[in-house]
Order: C-alpha cells, then sequence, then structure tokens
C-alpha cells in the first residue's frame, strides 16, 4: 500500500515519550513534525494527552525512574493502541546495554508493535516507521 | 611548552600551604594537581579559595582506589583547573562539606554521596539526585564491588 | 488572586509519582522550588569502566544527543593528554569545525524550542527549517546527522576535501543570512520581549555563587568561555568574541546565544580558510601509561568536564563527565524562586527552564504545586504547565 492510500484510510494521533534518551532520536522526531519533513501532511498530529492518541512513540533508555511512568502513560491509552520503538536505545536498550539503570529495550516494559532502527534515525526513517505500522493496522 | 605561570601558581600553594601539600604537580597547561590528607582538605581548600577568590567549583569526582576513596573537587580559576585530592577509607567514607565556601558544590557532593556513599559533614541535604527512587540505599554502583546487575524484564519478549 | 483547581493529572492515586520539580506557591507566585532529577541516570561512568578506550566513543557521545560532539572532543583531548601526545594540527581544525556546526544547530534548536515554550510555533517551524542546512552540512561532512562519530583518539576520522569545503561556505552563507534574520526577531518581536524580558533573573553575583556556567553566566555579564581561558583544539588561534550582555534575564540569553551562533559562523569559515595541511590522524596505542587528566571544553550550554584515570590497562580505572545542565541547576533554582521584588509566576516555569538550555529531558516530567496557605497540593505535567503558561499571558 502506496503511501498516499495510507494517507486517506487514516490520520493516527501520536503521542511522544522520552524516557531516558540522549535526546538524539527525539530532536529527529521533533524534525520530522517540521516544514522540511512534515509528518502532518499524512494526518499525524502530535497530540499532549495519551487519552487523545493512537500511536505511542518512545524514544531513549527505559530506566529505572521512567519504567513507572511510560507504564502508566501505556495504560491510560485507549484501546486500539500500538506502541513504537524509536531508536536502538528503545529497540534493545542500544549502546546503553547492559548499564546498571537501562532496561534492555521497551518491549520488556510494554508490548511493542513496530520497531525503528537508527541511533537516531533520520526523520525519514521515522515517518516510514510510522506510516507502515499504520498502513498495516488499517488493512494493509 | 611554557609552564612558567603553572610553575608560579604551584609556588604560591606552596607557600600558602607548607607541608599540608602530600603532592603537587603541574599535569599539564592550566592544569594541577595537588593531594592532601582528609584532616587538612576543607582547611586547605579554603586558604586556596580566599587568596586566590575563587568562587567557580566546575564538579567534584569520586573515585574508588581499592581501601580508599578519592575524592576530588575540580576548582576553576582564570583558566586554571586546580584538582585537589583527598582520600577517606571506605569503611568510614566521610569528609567536610565544601558548600559553605563554595555554595556551588552542593549538587556535586549529592552526587558523590550518591554513587560513592561518601558522607559529607554539613551539607544542607544529602538527599538522593540521580540514582533511582527504588535503589537500596546502602548500594553504591561506583564502588568496584558492586557487579553490575541489570534491571529485570517487566514482560517476555 | 486567581483560583487553583487541584488537577490529578495522569497518575494513580496509589503510585507515588515521581516528580521531578516540585513548586511551593503562594498565589500565582512561586515562593520555593526543588529539583529532582536522575530520570536520565544510565549508568554510563560504571559501563565505560568495563569498555575500551575506544568502545567508549559511542558511549561518551550518547551522554547528550544535541552537543555530542563536545562530549566527544573532550573524551578524545582527554585520553590524549594521558598519552601526552599532540594531534596533528589539520586534526584541531577540523574538530573545531564541527564542534561550531554542533554549536549552531544547538543554538537553532533552542531558538525553535523557546519560541514554542512561549506559544511562538511558527518560529519553530522557521527555525528548524533552516536548522537543515546545518543538518546537511555535518551529514555531508561526518555521514550522520546526529552523533557523528567524527572524532576518535589520535586525531578524526574523515578529512575535509576542497569541495566540501565549498559547500560549507555556500551553507554559512545561507545560515548567516537567515541568523541576522533571527536577531532582528529576537531584539523586536513584541511577544518575545514581552515573555523574557526581566524573566528568570539571575545576578552577577548569584550566577558567581551557584557557579553557572554557558550562555546563563555570559547573559549575567560574566566574561567567561572555555574556548578563551582555557583553550583546547584550535581556539588558541581561531579568533571570536566571547559574548555577554548585562541584562541577567531571559532575554539576554536569547540575545547571547543568536550572538554565538553568528560567532560560529564566522570561526567556521575561519577554519576553513587556514586549514593546515597534513594528516588528520595519529596512531596510539592501545593502552595509554598510568595517570590521570582533567579536560574541559565549551558545549553549546556551558562548561563541559570529564576526569580520567588510567592503571595501565585498555580500559579506563574511572571515568567522570560533568555535563553543563547539572553545573545550572543551582541557578535554576534560584531564577524560579521569588524575593522582594522579584516575582516568579507559575506562567513563566516553562520559559525559564527553557532559558537554562537543560540536556536533561526532565521537558516531559510532572511538576507537583504546594500552596500551603490555601493547604492545596496538585500535578501537572509539563504540557499541562505550558498551557497554562500561554493562557496567562493573553
Amino acid at each position: 500500500m502506496g503511501l498516499v492510500s495510507w494517507a486517506r484510510a487514516s490520520s493516527p494521533w501520536l503521542v511522544h515519550f522520552n524516557t531516558a534518551g540522549c535526546n538524539a532520536c527525539d530532536i529527529e522526531v521533533v524534525a520530522a513534525l517540521t516544514p522540511r519533513f512534515d509528518l502532518e501532511r499524512f494526518g499525524a498530529l502530535l497530540k499532549g494527552s495519551p487519552r487523545h492518541a493512537d500511536v505511542l512513540v518512545v524514544t531513549g533508555t527505559v530506566t529505572r525512574q521512567t519504567r513507572d511512568r511510560i507504564i502508566r502513560i501505556w495504560e491510560q491509552m485507549p484501546e486500539p493502541k500500538f506502541a513504537v520503538a524509536v531508536g536502538n536505545c528503545c529497540v534493545s536498550g542500544g549502546v546503553f546495554r547492559g548499564c546498571y539503570n537501562s532496561y534492555p529495550g521497551l518491549d520488556s516494559v510494554i508490548p511493542v508493535a513496530a520497531y525503528i532502527y537508527g541511533c537516531p534515525p533520520k526523520p525519514e526513517n521515522v515517518i516510514h516507521g510510522v506510516a507502515t505500522l499504520v498502513s498495516k493496522i488499517r488493512g494493509g | 611548552m611554557n609552564l612558567e605561570r603553572e610553575e608560579r601558581f604551584v609556588s604560591e600553594i606552596k607557600e600558602l600551604l607548607g607541608d599540608k601539600i602530600s603532592e603537587i604537580k603541574v599535569q599539564r597547561a592550566r592544569s594541577v594537581f595537588v593531594t592532601v590528607k582528609a584532616e587538612d582538605y576543607k582547611d586547605s581548600i579554603r586558604k586556596i579559595v580566599e587568596k586566590f577568590g575563587i568562587t567557580h567549583i566546575s564538579t567534584m569526582t569520586g573515585a574508588d582506589s581499592g581501601q580508599t576513596i578519592d575524592v576530588m573537587p575540580h576548582l576553576s580559576h582564570a583558566g586554571m583547573k586546580i584538582t585537589f585530592k583527598a582520600a577517606v577509607p571506605k569503611t568510614a567514607a566521610e569528609i567536610d562539606t565544601l558548600t559553605d565556601m563554595l555554595p556551588g558544590a552542593v549538587m556535586y557532593e549529592r552526587e558523590v554521596h550518591d554513587l560513592l556513599g561518601v558522607n559529607f559533614k554539613g551539607h544542607p541535604n544529602l538527599a538522593k539526585l540521580v540514582i533511582s527512587d527504588d535503589w537500596p540505599s546502602d548500594v553504591y554502583p561506583l564502588r568496584k564491588e558492586y557487579k553490575v546487575v541489570r534491571p529485570e524484564p517487566i514482560r517476555k519478549t | 488572586m486567581p483560583e487553583f483547581s487541584v488537577i490529578v493529572g495522569p497518575q494513580h492515586p496509589a503510585l507515588k509519582e515521581p516528580e521531578s520539580f516540585t513548586f511551593w506557591v503562594d498565589g500565582e507566585d512561586v515562593v520555593r522550588a526543588e529539583v529532582r532529577i536522575g530520570y536520565a541516570h544510565r549508568g554510563i561512568e560504571k559501563a565505560a569502566e568495563s569498555r575500551t578506550y575506544i568502545q567508549n566513543i559511542p558511549l561518551i557521545e550518547r551522554i547528550c544527543g544535541i552537543c555530542n560532539v563536545a562530549h566527544t572532543i573532550c573524551y578524545t583531548q582527554n585520553v590524549e593528554y594521558l598519552y601526552g601526545r599532540e594531534i596533528p594540527r589539520r586534526a584541531e581544525y577540523i574538530r573545531t569545525i564541527i564542534e561550531e556546526l554542533n554549536r549552531i544547530h544547538s543554538h537553532l534548536l533552542w531558538i525553535g524550542i523557546a519560541g514554542h515554550e512561549i506559544g511562538f510555533d511558527t518560529l519553530l517551524m522557521y527555525v528548524w527549517r533552516d536548522r537543515e542546512v546545518v543538518m546537511d552540512l555535518i551529514e555531508e561532512m561526518t555521514g550522520n546527522r546526529v552523533s557523528t562519530a567524527l572524532m576518535t583518539v589520535g586525531g578524526v576520522t574523515r578529512d575535509i576535501t576542497p569541495e566540501l569545503a565549498t559547500r560549507i561556505r555556500k551553507g554559512l552563507d545561507i545560515l548567516e543570512e537567515r541568523t541576522k534574520y533571527y536577531e532582528k526577531i529576537a531584539s523586536g518581536e513584541s511577544t518575545i520581549l514581552a515573555r523574557t524580558k526581566g524573566i528568570g533573573i539571575l545576578t552577577r553575583e548569584e550566577a558567581l555563587k551557584h557557579c553557572a556556567v554557558g550562555p546563563t553566566l555570559r547573559a549575567s555579564g560574566i566574561k567567561s568561555d572555555i574556548r578563551a581561558d582555557d583553550p583546547y583544539a584550535a581556539h588558541d588561534e581561531v579568533p571570536f568574541d566571547v559574548i555577554t550582555t548585562d541584562t541577567c534575564d531571559l532575554f539576554g540569553r536569547v540575545v547571547v546565544r543568536v550572538y554565538e551562533t553568528i560567532e560560529a559562523i564566522r570561526q567556521v569559515r575561519y577554519c576553513l580558510d587556514n586549514l593546515p595541511s597534513g594528516p588528520v590522524r595519529i596512531r596510539l596505542p592501545n593502552t595509554p601509561p598510568r595517570g590521570e587528566s582533567v579536560s574541559r571544553v565549551e558545549a553549546p550550554r556551558g562548561e563541559d568536564i570529564h576526569y580520567v584515570r588510567s592503571d595501565g590497562t585498555d580500559r579506563p580505572a574511572r571515568y567522570k563527565v560533568r555535563a553543563p545542565t547539572l553545573g545550572n541547576l543551582a541557578s535554576l533554582v534560584e531564577m524560579l524562586t521569588s524575593k522582594g521584588d522579584y516575582r516568579v509566576r507559575v506562567a513563566d516555569i516553562p520559559i525559564v527552564l527553557a532559558g537554562i538550555d537543560p540536556c536533561m529531558c526532565c521537558m516531559d516530567r510532572t511538576s507537583r504545586f504546594i500552596e500551603p496557605s490555601k493547604g492545596k497540593e496538585w500535578v501537572w505535567t509539563w504540557n499541562q504547565l505550558r498551557k497554562y503558561g500561554r493562557m496567562r499571558e493573553r
């Protein structure tokens, strides 16, 4: 399914949460919203509250201190909901795998529907990942 | 490399502190290391801070050296980095606070306390700064005897 | 006096919420603030002890994605000091080029985020669009937009060809023109002036007392910059001005950052025009001699200091990092405390925090408010606080 047909089919609302990242993935996710890449032209909107969102976009390494918050945010999202792990730290712990305060990936804490690799992934990758996920879910 | 300025600085420190200095050396340009005993730590630093009008403490490093923990405040003056070093025994890891003469040290001493378990006598508030709330209070991650334990995953993948 | 309702945020009543900020308020004024960090504590210093010096480069780079160049330069030069060896001059210049490009990207990012915090989303979009110019230049130089891995122990890994230098110069011309435009906006746009003048005051004495660093320090009139006071890389030869203002407020911090971006553009041009010839790297043995070393750089956020101790093996015995934002935490608490005629409003909290350019991911955390006179306590997320701030301005 092409990007355009996907765009016609749906408009995912995203909520973005940074667990404990170095902020590199964050700035690439935010850059995806800026005019050059413009995530919003696909109907994807960044919402402030998890209660309004379909897709939870998570960046950063999950640490002990942020684990409870990410679980809580996940629990507040209404079904159907999907979590996207952006960046190597979220996927597997990344460069912090094995550290005493870092979990080995987001999926050790909440179920993850899509993994976007990269350290950090470029904004194009982020858009592609979110778009592929949504097109798969909505009937691709 | 011209180290005149550093050598002059070292002579002034030697004059001020005399035999309180265990070791002093010019590491390289704009970097001086001074080792003192733990009981002379606060007094020596106070003399240097007052003499040169130092206000800036860059940070404080704590390092596990086996039987002792080195407490190393890094001061900054006119572009020069002055690193003091004092060793405290691990079994009785405590030393005077610098926060009354260098208020900027308040966060750094909390960090050394969190990660190495050094008690800073007279610190206004040694609450947890960097370590998580659910971390056991008598485990100090940066001590050599601590072996890294990864957090247990909440769910199986 | 406005009515505060107790908002139960996204929290379970039974679980203790790990707030990062606690504010004591009296009506609209913040009378006391306390900070709890530790969310981004990942255990890097311990991990550094079990990895080799080369393996540590990607680890140190990811302390902060935004000022990753500053951390890598600080790390590699720290280890090079252990060896007591000088790296080639060309490598020093290339390090300076990527460092200043990184500074441009970081300051432009900040200007956009600061605009977003005060509700000026148009500024965010404009600035971040222009920031893409410098991201492209960094990608051409190093292969990645962020986290560049250009630095290694002994020099840099890639060279700059004359064609690349020409493209960088073209990009710099565009950036300079756009930054001058933002300079006009920052100093003349009424929204920005209203939300930044007189806000977040940190007097000269307070800045020195709390050991502030970076633009926060320089906006309080103190001429202190590691590049000038304790030069590293090519900063002993590349001319630049240390930008300070006397306003001691948020507006000063905006001005300092905008002018530092212009200075950074000039420094990159100078480096390109005077790039010495020669190798870009020397090979050093895996194991440095026993010893210790302290190294400092001027990251976009301020003084970044690293300490290393080598015990003669190929892994560090101790590696300590103090990133600049921790240095500004005590000053932040001071700025958020009302005293005498200086009143800090709840609505100003997000912008004051943004003013120190925090490189902790505390922007998404919650803050707890305590109003003892009314016996009230409530929790807001940052989004709620930001919305409140924008609403109060109307």
